[in-house]
């Protein structure tokens, strides 16, 4: 399975790959991951890759991704190129305005980016943000991406799995927090009509 | 044990379980994780750990507790070497006795950094052995043996992984035993003390040993031949395992030599390799190091085939290799068309270069000393950490930007040639521990007039958060008496040191100002936390705004965006610093509650 997350620094994707790469673990598999550490984490685009089963490299190649995991709407365009022909792109609405687009040397066009997302890509939107903010606060989008992914069936990882890694890779006194909004993602996930 | 590691974190396990006891390094891109994973699995306290003031530091630290006997780490980004290239030069003809590994990443790319050098040309420089590990595995494996391999031949051995290892992860199978023996402490011996006439001694034996190396690296796992093919492909480090996801994926008939021990350069399996195959192509990032051997293994052998790669222009000289651009030259290496070209044609998407974050003190600093030098002729030299991004727009505060610690000294070089300008340095509070304070002094004491500003932000920023010796905290987790940089600055014979808050608007402007006007060197430490290192405030309200975008148009701060007319604060970026609030004309921005 190989998956690509992206977003803008400071989201906290490199959380989401963690987690997804762990509960591959726990169920025996190998997992790799490729990370975005350095300058790019100050508010430039971020993009992690996990890979499992028996490939080499931790990055994925351009059109080889199952699952596009966008925790922003346009990072989500600018990396849809990354999946193959029947993978699914799950894509955070929410936008995070690059200061290029307010000081005019940049356009933000949402309606042209969301035509673009759905014209190459099976894609689920989800406003990711509400949702983790209903569980209790917005940086909980990574737990609630996942969910959504699991929820529309495309990770081939068991929910228990995915519960065991998260208690592994997130701090105790938020494990709460994320379970709801794991659950919210779930829910939101299996509502959707996508198939894998 | 089964773990899933990151490359970086996957040395510094390989370490503890060599019985490192000693490790010391400076932060930087996209080594500093080795260090921090230290400092992590030590959690009986039992191995030394430092974040020295500089690479050069951090080197001479390695090589005396390696003098004792004990196994040492010292840890850095690729600059980072240029900066411990003095001992480490000489280091190579001492020699150590603990075993000693140097762990230097490169940077393909670059990412992160500001050169793309190759640190494997430093091995062959000091005559010292370079493991290129592949993958998060390899390293740990190639970690431990490094110092094996360190003890045996009483050298130091760099271990150079490069981002695409440094930052990836891997599954990591091991046992948790960890290598025990005694250190024996420092005997005195003449053999410690360099002088001209052991160089020379030295010298001859070290070219020996060389031959020696090159022929255990002829055979040891990390050097190999997969495969078989009329064609041969020679690679390495991180761009070894996506050429093995070609092979394999298209099922392609190649004889690929792997290079982990790059030098001394294994001789005897470079001639196995040229031999069985009729031409070459190398894939390595970086410099063509591999492609070089087996150019000098053709000429050695007096035999003519083609290699094609770096130097015939066949692969770019520069940047990473990456899946894409690595089947490209593979295909038209084999000629045979791999994959058709499928060109998603994205629509023009907004550019997302990094930025200042929203209410980082460095804006407010830069923004002071842009108000207070408005109209007046000025030049702005800049260094390295997270305020070199002042040099975008709308800040614009960075003219010249070189290395760790260049500004000062460049202010002063500019200074020398353009009396009539205002020459600034900004400096950062752990590079002014790193290189600035030398700089500092030299334009006290030669009476180069410029202005200093020191950016201190009570962390390494950039990096990640290190102590410094400004912080209090040390990698132990322990606590130490700060050193107060306005009191460097006037133990160095500053007569104009002010420190003040940058947040602090008027006042700012004013002690900048004054610091211009000031016949001498002059130094303002501003002083404010990085925005990471607490909470912040409520973020700031805006009502009524007129939409002249001037908060905009002046500071660019990420949180500050348009919608429609006016302009609107992100609740989850905004901190609320407030610094947005002296800018508006309108007085419509206000604290949050
Ligand atoms: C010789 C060298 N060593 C290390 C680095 C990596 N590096 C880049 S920025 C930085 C630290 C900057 O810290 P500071 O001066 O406090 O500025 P801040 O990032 O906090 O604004 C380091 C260590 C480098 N570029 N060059």
């Amino acid at each position: 399975m190989d998956i690509l997350i992206s977003g803008v620094g400071g989201q906290g994707t490199i959380l989401a790959s963690k987690i997804l790469a762990y509960s591959a673990v726990v169920e025996g598999n190998n997992a790799r991951t490729g990370e975005t550490i350095g300058m790019s984490q100050r508010g430039g685009c971020v993009v992690s890759h996990v890979r499992t089963g028996s490939v080499n490299s931790p990055y994925n190649p351009v059109g080889g991704a199952d699952l596009l995991l966008s925790f922003e709407l346009c990072e989500g365009a600018r990396n849809i190129k990354y999946i193959n022909k029947n993978g699914i792109a799950v894509i955070n609405t929410t936008k995070i305005m690059p200061v290029t687009t307010s000081l005019g040397t940049s356009e933000y066009d949402e309606e042209q980016i969301k035509k673009f997302i759905t014209d190459n890509a099976r894609a689920v939107f989800v406003d990711a943000n509400s949702l983790a903010h209903e569980a209790g606060s917005v940086k909980a989008v990574n737990t609630v991406l996942i969910g959504v992914a699991y929820g529309i069936g495309i990770l081939d990882v068991s929910k228990e799995s995915i519960i065991q890694s998260m208690e592994k890779n997130i701090k105790q006194r938020f494990i709460d927090l994320n379970m709801r909004a794991f659950e919210a993602g779930v829910r939101y996930g299996s509502e959707v009509q996508v198939k894998c | 044990m089964k773990e899933i590691l990151l490359g970086n974190s996957a040395i510094a396990l390989g370490a503890v379980l060599a019985g490192v006891k000693v490790v010391s390094g400076y932060p930087g891109t996209p080594s500093t994780e080795v260090l921090e994973s230290v400092a992590e699995f030590n959690t009986d306290g039992s191995i030394d750990v430092e974040w020295s003031t500089n690479e050069k530091a951090a080197l001479e630290i390695a090589a005396g507790a390696s003098y004792c006997g004990a196994r040492s780490m010292v840890t850095m980004k690729q600059v980072g070497l240029n900066v411990a290239s003095d001992p480490l030069m000489s280091l190579a003809m001492i020699g150590i006795k603990g075993g000693m590994v140097v762990v230097v990443a490169d940077d393909p790319g670059p990412i992160s950094s500001q050169t793309e050098q190759d640190t494997r040309h430093f091995g062959k420089y000091a005559n010292l052995p370079v493991l290129d590990p592949s993958s998060a595995q390899e390293a740990f494996e190639m970690t431990k043996y490094a110092f094996e391999l360190s003890e045996q031949i009483h050298l130091p051995v760099i271990i150079r992984p490069t981002t695409k290892v440094c930052h990836s992860s891997g599954t990591i199978e091991y046992d948790d035993e960890k290598y025990e023996y005694e250190i024996e402490g420092f005997i005195k011996d003449p053999k410690w003390v360099i002088f001209p006439p052991l160089s020379y001694r030295r010298h001859l034996e070290i070219e020996e040993q060389q031959k020696e190396i090159s022929k255990m690296f002829d055979s040891i796992p990390y050097n190999r031949i997969e495969g078989k093919g009329k064609y041969g492909i020679a690679s390495g480090g991180a761009t070894y395992p996506i050429v093995k996801d070609i092979i394999e994926k298209f099922d392609l008939d190649i004889a690929l030599l792997k290079v982990g021990a790059v030098f001394p350069a294994p001789m005897q399996l470079h001639n196995r390799f040229l031999d069985s195959v009729e031409k070459v192509l190398v894939l390595e990032e970086l410099d063509p190091v591999i492609e070089e051997q087996l150019y000098y293994a053709l000429a050695v052998n007096n035999i003519q085939k083609p290699i094609l790669g770096k130097m015939n222009g066949f692969v770019s000289p520069a940047g990473e290799l990456k899946y894409e651009n690595t089947l490209k030259i593979i295909e038209k290496f084999v000629d045979i068309e791999l994959i058709k070209d499928e060109d998603i044609s994205t629509p023009e998407l907004p550019a997302r270069p990094p930025v200042l974050c929203a209410g980082c003190p460095h804006r407010a600093s830069f923004y002071a000393v842009k108000k207070a030098m408005k109209g007046k002729k000025s030049v702005f030299c800049g260094d390295i950490g997270c305020y070199t991004l002042g040099n975008g727009k709308p800040l614009e505060m960075t003219d010249t930007c070189l290395c760790m610690g260049a500004g000062i000294t460049i202010a002063q070089g500019i200074k020398k040639v353009e009396p009539d300008t205002n020459a600034f340095a900004f400096i950062g509070d752990s590079t002014f521990f790193a290189s600035g304070m030398t700089g500092l002094a030299n334009a006290i004491y030669n009476n180069t007039n410029i202005n200093v500003i020191i950016l201190d932000n009570y962390t390494t920023a950039m990096t990640g958060q290190q102590p410094h010796p400004g912080t209090g905290k040390t990698m132990m987790g322990t606590m130490s008496e700060k050193i107060d940089i306005a009191s460097v600055a006037k133990a160095l014979n500053a007569k104009f040191v002010e420190k003040v808050n940058p947040f602090d608007f008027e006042k700012a402007i004013k002690v900048v100002s004054d610091a211009a006007e000031y016949d001498g060197v002059s130094v303002v430490v501003f002083e404010a936390p990085c925005i990471a290192l607490f909470k912040g405030d409520a973020p700031c309200k805006i009502e009524n705004c007129i939409g002249c975008n001037r908060c905009i148009k002046e500071l660019g701060c990420p949180a500050l965006y348009i919608s429609g007319r006016k302009v609107e604060i992100d609740k989850t970026l905004c901190n609320g610093c407030g610094l947005c609030i002296n800018v508006c004309p309108t007085n419509c921005i206000s604290k949050g509650d």
